[in-house]
């Protein structure tokens, strides 16, 4: 009987100690394995990077941004309209086709006759294009102007108005990396000059909308695009 | 029989949640056996016995052990010596011994006052309670009425039941009664009967090796302590060492606030050991981490602030879908709080629940449940300013490359892997506050070890799974 009750002892005690102990070396060994492989995780954090940004879009975005100082180091703001016109190599058609797939993520700021000054509503727009950033990297106001007037008034009306459209949102967002992310183009009246297709993005002016209107302008948009 | 078929299913169900336990140590996720049928896995999705295996009470000595010392473990022990004392009971046929029986029955009092207060822990904090667990309360409960019973009939005597009167017939002595009328413990019936005394006629029912002398019974207690401790020491000797992995996983590259993005998530904590906590407010598993975390009683030692992080496409680009519904809406009003984030934050995990569920059905449901708790913040919610704040929560998020993925914990800019935010949370964090105390707390890499079978890691889990 003792032997009995030695035996049942000792295999009632073995069981919770072994069980455990085979359980633990699994594990272990498991632990090992997974040690030396690498590990399936979970992706990392990244900018977006929608479709619409085919090769040929990203090098001539890439070309825009560096001859525009937002990438490459160059400490150089905004472009002049010759210096846009030599980096995107193209007509100003092709280079406004370049934005179509923005819609959704800009609007056209529209300005009076001769004028850079931003009223609520212009401000309202700005704010509400800039603030649905999401996880663009790039940022563009570009800025132009009707033909009416001299080719030198028209490049610094329009070089004001992208100017103005700037200092609203270094005042208002003080956002560190605005100068890493904001590229700002002027062209006057000599380049890349809106179409009336345009008149379906978001506009700070309702109405009509002719192209002299449509170009007293400062288009603002984010571009989902990594470089 | 009862006290023996308890403590044999409580064994098993003990041991299916000590293994279900144990195979955490590999740092990995893994299903869990969650049924009333032993050895059925639960399905996806979180069950009560997650819950239970993730929550602080499912171990002890968690600050000794990566993981604690699963009380299943300690559960198993006391039923396979519950399993051996019924046994022995019946080989030494000392059934109908009042002190044997009395001693089971009082064993049996530890399993089922722990099975009580862990149910009422269960329904009063985790508001949940696991299938394995259940079965053990069930077992705890019949090995106790089992014990009781067979005590009651011992003392009674086993001729009770036949209005018999009972006698012990002593070695070399007349039949004594055995109801306590004479010091019985430390006498050694060499036979127990009943006996019809009108007649004198003595009908034997069992042979006994002796009542239980009260040796005998210091003997089985210290047999049960050893059933207990033997697991738990050689668990505490055998478990993996987990602290090589402290400061092997992705560190803050940019850890500065330039974005000023980082909110408090609990009030200023002087002399703390800096600590950012990536979260989302309506992320089932930060809710989990944050309780952990005051369970643990280390929060004090931190000074916490926290970098949003909404797993909800409505704002954040790098998911596909809103995998907890509301969440961007919530994030503006812990942005837009200020000096308040840690009551916006607490409500929101308060309320998660609930937001995420209305928010799924109706996209505004979330900024009214805020406007409706938190009037002062209407104006900000929404607002460019607000969600140009949030966006540069994310930007952070990107500058620092960090995993799709919350809750990620940095200590002094070094991360608290993920594989250690749950059940390893107490031993790694206290280890990292040491180690910061000791100026030793440092990205570290990680040593390799020999190739083993490679197996699927935690962090491969969906992106805000529950962890």
């Amino acid at each position: 009987m003792t032997l009995v009750r030695a035996a049942i002892l000792v295999a009632l005690l073995a069981i919770p100690a072994a069980m455990t102990g085979l359980w633990i070396k699994s594990a272990d060994a498991r632990l090992a394995g997974t040690a030396a492989t690498p590990a399936e995780v979970a992706p990392v954090a990244a900018a977006s990077d929608v479709g619409y940004c085919n090769p040929e879009l990203k090098r001539i975005l890439r070309r825009v941004l560096m001859s525009c100082g937002l990438v490459g180091g160059n400490a150089a703001r905004g472009c002049q309209p010759i210096q846009a016109k030599n980096v995107a190599t193209m007509s100003g058609h092709d280079f406004n086709a370049l934005f179509k797939p923005m819609q959704g993520r800009g609007g056209i700021v529209q300005f009076d006759k001769d004028k850079s000054d931003l009223d609520a509503t212009d401000l309202g727009l700005v704010d509400q294009v800039f603030a649905d950033q999401r996880g663009a990297s790039w940022f563009f106001v570009v800025a132009r102007s009707s033909p009416e007037g001299a080719v030198e008034h028209n490049r610094e009306l329009s070089k004001a108005r992208a100017e103005a459209v700037m200092t609203h949102l270094r005042e208002q967002f003080k956002d560190p990396d605005l100068d890493k992310e904001v590229g700002m183009l002027w062209l006057g009246a000599e380049y890349a000059q809106l179409e009336t297709e345009f008149c379906d993005w978001k506009r700070s002016a309702s109405g009509a909308c002719s192209p002299e209107q449509l170009n007293r302008s400062a288009f603002v948009a984010w571009i989902d695009c990594q470089l | 029989m009862v006290v023996l078929a308890g403590a044999i299913v409580g064994l098993v169900f003990a041991a299916i949640s000590t293994y279900d336990f144990v195979q955490h140590l590999d740092r990995q996720v893994h299903s869990l056996h969650c049924s009333f049928i032993p050895g059925v896995s639960h399905g996806a999705g979180e069950s009560g016995c997650q819950v239970a295996m993730m929550s602080p009470y499912s171990s002890v000595f968690r600050s000794h052990v990566w993981g604690g010392v699963p009380i299943a473990l300690a559960a198993m022990s006391v039923f396979a010596f519950l399993t051996f004392y019924a046994l022995d009971l019946m080989v030494t046929r000392r059934k109908d011994d009042p002190r044997a029986t009395g001693f089971l029955a009082a064993a049996t009092l530890l399993p089922a006052l722990t099975s009580l207060v862990m149910l009422v822990i269960s329904l009063a904090k985790l508001g949940t309670t696991c299938k394995l667990c259940v079965c053990i309360y069930v077992a705890s409960a019949a090995c106790l009425v089992g014990g009781i019973a067979l005590w009651r009939r011992a003392v009674r005597g086993p001729g009770a039941e036949q209005g018999l009167p009972v006698a012990v017939v002593r070695r070399g002595s007349a039949a004594v009664d055995p109801r306590g009328r004479r010091d019985r413990h430390h006498e050694d019936p060499a036979f127990v009967g009943t006996a019809k005394t009108t007649s004198a006629r003595l009908v034997a029912v069992g042979v006994a090796t002796g009542a239980a002398s009260t040796r005998f019974l210091a003997g089985m207690f210290g047999l049960g302590v050893a059933f207990v401790v033997l697991p738990i020491v050689l668990y505490l000797a055998m478990a993996p060492d987990h602290a090589r992995f402290i400061g092997t996983c992705e560190g803050l590259p940019h850890a500065d606030d330039s974005y000023g993005v980082m909110v408090r998530i609990a009030r200023a904590s002087p002399g703390g050991v800096p600590a950012i906590e990536v979260l989302d407010p309506l992320c089932p598993a930060c809710r989990a981490f944050e309780q952990r975390l005051a369970a643990s009683g280390l929060a004090d030692r931190l000074d916490r602030k926290a970098v949003v992080f909404p797993l909800d496409n409505a704002c954040n680009w790098m998911v596909t879908e809103a995998t907890h519904p509301g969440a961007c809406t919530v994030s503006e009003a812990v942005l837009c709080a200020g000096a308040k984030a840690p009551d916006v934050i607490a409500w929101a995990f308060e309320a998660s629940d609930r937001i995420r569920s209305e928010a799924k059905a109706d996209p505004a449901a979330a900024a009214r449940l805020v406007k409706q708790r938190f009037p002062e913040l209407a104006s900000c919610v929404g607002s460019p300013d607000a969600r140009s704040r949030l966006n540069k929560s994310l930007r952070w998020i990107v500058a620092n490359n960090l995993r799709v993925l919350t809750p990620q914990v940095f200590i002094d800019n070094v991360k608290l892997c993920d594989e250690d935010v749950d059940l390893g949370l107490e031993y790694t964090l206290s280890t990292m506050l040491d180690r910061h105390a000791h100026h030793a707390l440092a990205p570290a890499p990680l040593e390799k070890a020999p190739p083993g079978k490679p197996a699927p890691t935690r962090s491969a889990a969906p992106p805000g799974a529950a962890r």
